[in-house]
């Protein structure tokens, strides 16, 4: 008897384990469309995902940096990704999303195509950025592999960094 | 460590409080020695700072305090004179005091700084002969302070009547004296601990219970409240005569305060100004609700609210500006000083009135303008005032006269600075700019006398011949337009040879929430800081002339030189100019600029954001706010247009007529040509469309004048003609066709009526908006095709 007491103490504690690991090896990301590609970026560094609304311009600013935007009384730069991936603009459409990231005091909005999902993902799975996009300059952060797809895990840090 | 470093923080705001007081005080003393009221002030700062100091073992601070308190008190008590000379020793020592004071701010401690010299000039002033022993060794400095103690509780007590007995006796005697007297008051003090637990300064005692010296450190641990101890302990003195009474009634006159972190105050004033927001966003509303349900019992009440919530804001916002508010004489006090050092410096006699130091400022810009009217006076000093003899040859009266006022002028402050020197001489100015190749001949031809005031403020502008100790660095006056346009601020020149210069610094308020001018630039709109802005003119297109390629206008009796907003802020032209623009005309530190703007919106309160780290640095805008309707408005740098002006091209007010020919697209089939159907009816639309397929055209649809506009903004495609209703919700034909005229790019697309309406006078009114077809309904499909085919010149080679 308590042989097996300790046997299913041994298998429900081995599961925990299990699970433990399960949650430390698994990566949460954010999907979104650019394009033709699908992104992705860490669901924690996502402040909010909102419908776009109006904006203002801000003169003498590389074409990407669309304009200044009010979120609930902060002042928000928004950055077109299409434009900065050196994609042809497209017109907003009900699909067209802005997601604001914020990595410590740094912040901004990035309108994007489409959203997808949240992804879970191993880490095992997500290999590193390919050769040729290495380094620091790059804003590529590494590579997702799925069952059907892969997806580009971008920096966050590196989108949101003034780069003018 | 911590207690230490938080009695050490009170020391040392403590004494620079003291000491700001002390510069003002000493130079009044210089004029009027005999003051004993004035004397006993100067003296009991010397005091209170040895008495810290040497209780925070600032050894050298102490030793310095020691023998400026010597002489002070020696004169205090009449028997040394304070001569010029003898004051400069003081001030000296001063000095060395704050440099003191600031060392042990920054690092804790007071070594670095050589006391030795002034020590003995000090002591020579009390007639000692100048052979001092170096800082003393911990456990003396204690004794000393335990002897200052004595000296104050007596001194105090009763200022000149037993006090004289301890200069008399020589040191043996004191040290004897205090040696007693310390054991009195130690005696004293343990049965005041045991009969008075409860006494508040016993917590102070208890910590110093272990040390030897222990009534010493009643008064170091927080300077003002020291007097109440010292008085506390002169009651239960009954040994002594006389009693304290006055510093007790000081004590109660001192104006209650609080201090408060400055970062909680600034944390105030940004919830302040989100509300500032909120309400202009609740005044908007209200006037869309009112727009809306005019006449409804409910509208009176919201008013109410509306403008109960306006009206506080209001008073909460100026309330908490208040409380960062400092009067100006905080930066006005070291002048006196100042101008004594230098009149000195550069034998010359100069007075010095100071009116209206209670005026308040916010506390950044106090900061700001400290420097620039160092600048001022210094300048006024060595460049306006004349030396003693050329004054007296001039028939003015030998001691030249600076007068410093402050006041308040709308949501302004005016600081003004005058002096009875030998004024700015233009042409002087325009030759020495010439000479150091800061302008050009031409320049300094077409130089208005205030232009050419302006150019004291050029950075490497001097008129010195030789760079002196006071100024001729030519960098001074740079600093103070630079600094005074920090803030926003204008300077303003006034001079007249031989009488006189007067300089005017007018600061807003505040830095945080500001009134601005909201004007419009094709769809955009800019805010600029009302501060800045002189007037605002309308003028038609023709009175803008162009000289050397660059815009002008004339305005009274100045040429004022031109730029367009959009040109500085790369705005695309797409909505057609009026024949009026708007000038609004920038004054800022000496310098004008028109800033052209298609229409004028309004002044608002706004609340300056920043635009965060991402953005910021962008030439020409300042910040942004946030609008009523929740909008983003960028805030103008005036600062930094007045620069971009000098390199824009002038654009202004040519017709851009390029953006027509894209219409004119090559065609190479039918369905190149693309026509808008607006009609509100389905059925309508659908009769034109049916009319229409034949020709095998592009036909796009929309139900109302404002789905037709939005569409041609998106600019999918090329129209080469519309379709137009005259009834329709939300916008009418007529109103549609006068708000795609305004379009550069539409002007020529052929606008047809398709309409019921047949009376002349719709005809009339479609001609107007700028119609150019009027069909009547009902009518033949092949009317209405061949009106289009007409229009649009439709090649007929595309006929099927």
């Amino acid at each position: 008897m308590s042989d097996r007491l300790k046997q299913i103490i041994k298998k429900q504690t081995q599961k925990e384990n299990e699970n433990l690991d399960h949650a430390d090896d698994i990566v949460q990301l954010v999907g979104f469309i650019i394009g033709d590609e699908e992104y992705a970026v860490p669901i924690l560094s996502i402040q909010e995902i909102i419908k776009p609304f109006p904006w203002t311009r801000v003169p003498q600013v590389p074409k990407y940096v669309i304009g200044v935007f009010n979120m609930r009384g902060a002042v928000i730069p928004l950055i077109d990704l299409r434009t900065k991936f050196g994609l042809s603009p497209k017109k907003h459409n009900e699909d067209t999303r802005f997601i604001v990231m914020r990595d410590g005091d740094d912040i901004a909005g990035f309108v994007i195509d489409r959203l997808t999902m949240a992804i879970r993902i191993k880490n095992s799975n997500i290999g590193p950025a390919p050769d040729t996009a290495n380094g620091d300059d790059t804003a590529i952060d590494g590579v997702g592999k799925q069952a059907d797809k892969i997806i580009t895990i971008l920096k966050v840090k590196k989108l949101l960094q003034r780069d003018f | 460590m911590d207690e230490f470093q938080e009695i050490l923080q009170d020391f040392l705001v403590e004494s620079f409080e003291l000491i700001d007081q002390l510069d003002q005080d000493l130079v009044e003393l210089e004029s009027r020695p005999d003051d004993l009221e004035l004397l006993n002030r100067i003296f009991r700062v010397a005091h209170t700072v040895k008495g810290a100091s040497s209780f925070l073992n600032f050894d050298v601070l102490t030793h310095l305090t020691h023998h400026m308190e010597d002489v002070l008190n020696k004169a205090r008590h009449g028997e040394l004179r304070i001569s010029p000379n003898i004051m400069d020793v003081i001030l000296e020592s001063i000095d060395l005091m704050k440099a003191l004071l600031s060392t042990i701010r920054d690092t804790s401690s007071d070594s670095g700084i050589d006391v030795s010299g002034c020590v003995v000039r000090l002591d020579k002033c009390t007639g000692g002969k100048g052979d001092v022993e170096t800082p003393a060794p911990k456990p003396a400095a204690a004794v000393e302070v335990v002897e200052e103690v004595e000296k104050e509780s007596v001194e105090d007590n009763s200022p000149a009547t037993d006090e004289p007995d301890y200069d008399n006796m020589d040191a043996d005697e004191l040290e004897a004296e205090i040696e007693r007297l310390l054991q009195q008051r130690m005696a004293e003090d343990k049965a005041k601990r045991e009969s008075k637990k409860s006494a508040p300064s016993e917590a102070k005692d208890d910590v110093s219970e272990e040390e030897e010296n222990e009534p010493a450190l009643n008064v170091p641990v927080a300077v003002t409240p020291a007097r109440r101890p010292a008085s506390l302990r002169d009651d239960a003195d009954s040994g002594d005569g006389a009693k304290a009474a006055s510093p007790v009634k000081k004590q109660s006159t001192v104006e209650q305060t609080i201090r408060v972190d400055v970062k909680r105050l600034d944390h105030l004033m940004n919830l302040i100004g989100e509300l500032v927001l909120a309400k202009n966003r609740l005044i908007k509303i209200n006037d869309d609700v009112e727009e809306r349900y005019e006449g409804e019992g409910f509208l009176e009440e919201l008013n109410q609210v509306v403008s109960i919530v306006s009206i506080v804001t209001t008073d909460l916002q100026i309330a908490v500006m208040k409380t960062r508010m400092l009067p100006i004489g905080k930066v006005f006090n070291k002048f006196p000083r100042m101008i004594r050092d230098l009149s000195r410096e550069l034998n010359k006699k100069i007075e010095l009135e100071i009116f209206g130091e209670d005026t308040e400022l916010d506390k950044s810009i106090v900061e700001e303008i400290g420097d620039p009217l160092v600048h001022i006076i210094r300048n006024s000093c060595d460049h306006g005032i004349e030396i003693p003899e050329i004054r007296l040859e001039q028939g003015k009266s030998e001691t030249g006269t600076i007068k410093l006022k402050a006041y308040n002028e709308g949501n302004q402050i005016v600081i003004q600075i005058d002096d009875d020197g030998k004024g700015l001489d233009v042409e002087m100015l325009k030759r020495k700019s010439l000479e150091k190749g800061l302008i050009t001949e031409k320049e300094a031809d077409s130089m208005s006398d205030k232009e050419a005031f302006g150019l004291i403020f050029k950075p490497g502008f001097s008129t010195a011949t030789v760079v002196t100790n006071v100024s001729g660095r030519g960098v001074g006056m740079d600093v103070v337009k630079t600094n005074i346009e920090k803030v926003n601020g204008i300077i303003d020149i006034d001079s007249e040879i031989g009488i006189g210069t007067s300089m005017k610094l007018k600061i807003p308020l505040t830095l945080a929430i500001i009134q601005a001018l909201l004007v419009g630039v094709q769809e955009e709109q800019y805010a600029i800081p009302l501060a800045s802005v002189l007037e605002t003119v309308r003028i038609s297109k023709d009175e803008v002339y162009t000289v050397e390629g660059r815009s002008v206008m004339r305005l009274r009796e100045d040429v004022l030189s031109l730029v367009h907003i959009g040109d500085i802020f790369e705005v695309e032209r797409i909505l057609d100019s009026s024949e009026y623009a708007y000038v609004v005309v920038l004054g800022l530190g000496t310098s004008k600029l028109g800033l052209i703007v298609d229409t004028l919106v309004g002044q608002e309160e706004i609340v300056i954001k920043s635009l965060g780290d991402f953005l910021k640095g962008i030439e020409g805008i300042a910040g942004a706010t946030i609008r009523g309707d929740g909008g983003v408005t960028l805030i103008v740098d005036v600062v930094a247009i007045m620069d971009m002006a000098k390199h824009v091209k002038a654009s202004i007010l040519v017709d851009t007529t390029s953006d027509a020919a894209m219409l004119t697209h090559e065609k190479t089939k039918a369905s190149d040509y693309a026509i808008m159907i607006v009609d509100d009816s389905k059925t309508d639309r659908t009769i034109m469309r049916k009319a229409l397929e034949p020709l095998g055209v592009t036909l796009v649809e929309a139900g109302d004048g404002q789905e037709a506009l939005s569409i041609l903004k998106q600019g999918d495609y090329n129209f080469d003609a519309m379709l137009v209703d005259i009834e329709m919700p939300r916008m009418d034909g007529y109103t549609l066709a006068t708000e795609i005229k305004k379009y550069n790019r539409y002007k020529n697309l052929p606008l047809i009526a398709v309409t019921s309406r047949t009376g002349k006078s719709d005809r009339m009114r479609g001609v107007e908006s700028g119609m150019i077809e009027y069909i009547t309904k009902p009518y033949s499909s092949d009317y209405l095709m061949s009106v289009v085919q007409r229009n649009i010149n439709f090649k007929s080679e595309f006929l099927r």
